[in-house]
């Protein structure tokens, strides 16, 4: 089975792109919206604190499940099984440090940004210069691989293959045109809808991928009668793998490698990596962190993180009938077929039930609903990415860094909506250059980096009386350098080669091997750095300020004085 | 301000800097005190004990694949039950902090919390006194 399926493949693709227009259409309406109620500098960096804790707790998980969630993960179940489940547990438990170390705190003593909280107590511009760097550093990488991903998903969805046109756009020519495009919207969605259009948007994404994931898990469970097991059996039969090993770790991280031992530590090292990157990155992801100022105090806040892990958990249980009803009812052939990295698994499941159910007709509409909200979720994703970059570029780095505090609310905004243009024009250029790479590992990058340079200096700032300017500073930077200087000398920038194919599987094309670090994943290096440096850097210097630490902690307890 | 540059709330009676003084104060109150050790006393055994589990299943995964591909019933493994019990503990803790945070921190954080922000309403009324004498800064601190 094949998307561009003949017949069913152009009725697909008309119905797809008039849902795709609809969607922006309604989008932009939102955003026309919510610039006539954006006036402020609240409104526009907090969506003026106004929304309730459902509502944020909804646009949580719509900023959060990307589509590396949503394609990704379902895609790696269907084809590497139970190991796609990993990155989905890692990504769940991940909100139990948001909730109980950051979320209320954060809210209580910051305005806009991080950084509001991780200065508080010190020198405003060493600090704000380091945290408005990782925010960009981290908001690019994750950014670059949404462009990326946005252009070939979009590409395969609606089935052009190579050697083919559709509206006398090739393959190629397509994925650089909807990189452009979602470039423009999420310029679009920031610099006039703000905080409040980018929320809604996010909003109505949620909304639209827990119902389309839903709707599609109860069909493949109805097929297998709502027998879980029945599935699993079936899933394992059809992968090709040994026996149940389909349903075990170990087919995709760390892997056995036979006569090999010192390949097997790297790879099962690698797997704790990753694992501990995921769990610690959540909390520190400048996007998520500025939706906690969205809510008017810090029990929304509580109650926005609650209703994110209820969304992201079931949505993470879905994605496993996803996964593991893709690879039994399309098959691994058909999923490889359409796209290497098993992006197209769950659209391609989508078309599979309907078809079974309804014939080619139904098959299509199903085709063109997943598909849809796969746009839906790189949108609001793409929105949240640019609104932080932009925040932190004004908020910290203009505001305090080139004006000394002195810059007017309404000046602030103006450089915010700038630097949205600017992020978005930057993210397209880079995105389209970077469009025949393979830049999946950016994701995982980012979450390393949140979690080296900007976990420490945050909980530091939070929990740590004697922490001052020059930890902070030294933990960022040495969070940030370690985590990506590491992924620069790492087998996924350079050197590694397919056995089989001798084609490369690094950034680089085959024959350039720079990497000495054996790992793919630094957190398991970089994250004790970032710490280290935090309370290295603390401990060098002599500064310290007891006063300005009660007022922070009794700030960030109480919510007194919060804005 | 929270972007009030450093060092700046010693001098002058300003409302910023008069909250400042009250809150320095207020964090020795045995209430603060009593509420920071209500929130310390939940949220950092929970987090190492969280982080413990979690770390338990990913280094099984890596490590113990023969315990992980014990078939339990039907075709649910080991593996697969221990993720699901991650799912089940998460959420288990969400609801445990949420009910823990609504009776046992929330009371008291409110109650501070007035308190300081009921001062604050009244100290822009007090400050152009406070700027003429100067003196009655610490009167109105203590209030």
């Amino acid at each position: 089975m094949i998307l561009a399926a003949e017949a069913a493949g152009a009725g697909s693709r008309a119905l797809t792109m008039t849902l795709f227009l609809v969607l922006v259409a309604a989008t932009l309406g939102i955003t026309i919206w919510a610039s006539r109620r954006t006036k402020t500098a609240t409104d526009f960096y907090a969506g003026g604190r106004g929304f309730s804790g459902v509502q944020n707790g909804l646009a949580i998980g719509g900023d959060y499940m990307s589509a590396a969630s949503f394609l990704g993960i379902a895609g790696m179940i269907a084809l590497f099984g139970y190991d796609g489940f990993l990155y989905s547990i890692g990504f769940l438990v991940a909100w139990l440090v948001a909730l109980l170390l950051v979320a209320e705190l954060l809210r209580n003593s910051g305005r806009f940004t991080m950084a509001d909280v991780v200065s508080y107590r010190m020198r405003q511009r060493p600090v704000r210069t380091a945290a408005a760097f990782s925010t960009i550093t981290v908001s690019i990488f994750y950014l670059l691989a949404q462009m990326v991903g946005a252009g070939a998903l979009i590409a395969l969805l609606l089935g052009i293959q190579d050697g083919e046109t559709f509206l006398g756009l090739t393959a190629d020519q397509a994925k650089i045109v909807t990189i452009v495009l979602v470039g423009i919207l999420m310029i679009v969605y920031v610099t006039f809808g703000g905080m409040k259009g980018t929320t809604w948007v996010q909003i109505v994404k949620a909304v639209l991928l827990m119902t389309g994931a839903g709707l599609l898990s109860v069909l493949v469970l109805a097929a297998y009668g709502f027998n879980f097991g029945a599935l699993l059996e079936d899933a394992a039969r059809a992968s090709g793998q040994e026996g149940t090993r389909f349903l075990e770790p170990g087919l995709r991280y760390g892997v056995e490698v036979a006569g090999d031992p010192l390949a097997t530590l790297w790879s099962k090292l690698d797997l704790i990596s990753l694992g501990i990157a995921l769990v610690l990155g959540t909390a520190g992801l400048p996007h998520i962190l500025i939706r906690f100022y969205t809510v008017p105090n810090s029990r929304a806040a509580r109650t926005s993180v609650n209703w994110a892990i209820g969304l992201i958990g079931t949505f993470y249980l879905l994605t496993l009938v996803l996964g593991f009803g893709a690879a039994a009812l399309v098959g691994r052939e058909a999923i490889l077929a359409q796209d290497a990295a098993g992006n197209a698994a769950a659209p391609q499941l989508a078309e599979e039930v309907g078809q079974s159910l309804g014939g080619d007709a139904l098959g299509a509409v199903m085709l063109a609903l997943i598909a849809s909200v796969a746009f839906a979720t790189i949108l609001a994703v793409v929105a949240g990415l640019t609104l932080a970059s932009s925040s932190s570029i004004a908020h910290d780095f203009y505001a305090q860094v080139v004006r000394r505090g002195k810059a007017t609310d309404k000046e602030e905004v103006r450089v915010a909506r700038l630097s949205a243009l600017g992020i978005g024009a930057v993210s397209i250029v880079l995105a389209v250059f970077a469009q025949g790479l393979n830049v999946a590992f950016l994701v995982a990058l980012a979450f390393a980096v949140a979690a080296s340079a900007n976990l420490p200096a945050l909980l530091l700032s939070l929990f740590w009386k004697r922490f001052n300017t020059a930890g902070a500073v030294a933990g960022i930077y040495g969070g940030l350098v370690s985590a990506v200087g590491l992924v620069f000398f790492s087998p996924v920038v350079s050197g590694k080669v397919d056995p089989e194919t001798g084609n490369s599987l690094s950034l680089f094309p085959a024959g350039v091997d720079f990497a000495w670090f054996p790992l793919e994943n630094p957190g398991l290096v970089s994250i004790p750095v970032g710490f280290l440096c935090a309370v290295v850097g603390t401990l060098l210097s002599k500064e310290r300020d007891p006063d300005k630490h009660a007022e922070l902690e009794v700030r960030a307890l109480t919510g007194a004085g919060a804005h | 301000m929270t972007t009030a540059s450093r060092g700046s709330p010693e001098h002058g009676g300003s409302p910023e800097a008069d909250f400042a003084r009250r809150s320095v104060a207020m964090h020795s109150d045995p209430r603060f005190v009593e509420l920071r050790r209500r929130l310390r006393v939940f949220v950092f055994p929970m987090s190492a004990a969280f982080l413990a589990w979690y770390l338990l299943y990913v280094l099984m995964s890596a490590y113990a694949r023969d315990v992980m591909s014990i078939v339990l019933f039907g075709h649910v493994n080991v593996a697969l039950l221990f993720g699901l019990l991650q799912f089940v503990t998460t959420f288990g803790i969400a609801i445990l902090y949420a009910r823990y945070a609504g009776r046992r921190l929330d009371p008291l954080a409110e109650q501070i919390h007035d308190e300081l922000d009921a001062g604050s309403a009244a100290a822009p009324a007090a400050a152009p006194a406070a700027d003429r004498t100067g003196a009655g800064d610490e009167k109105g601190a203590g209030a």
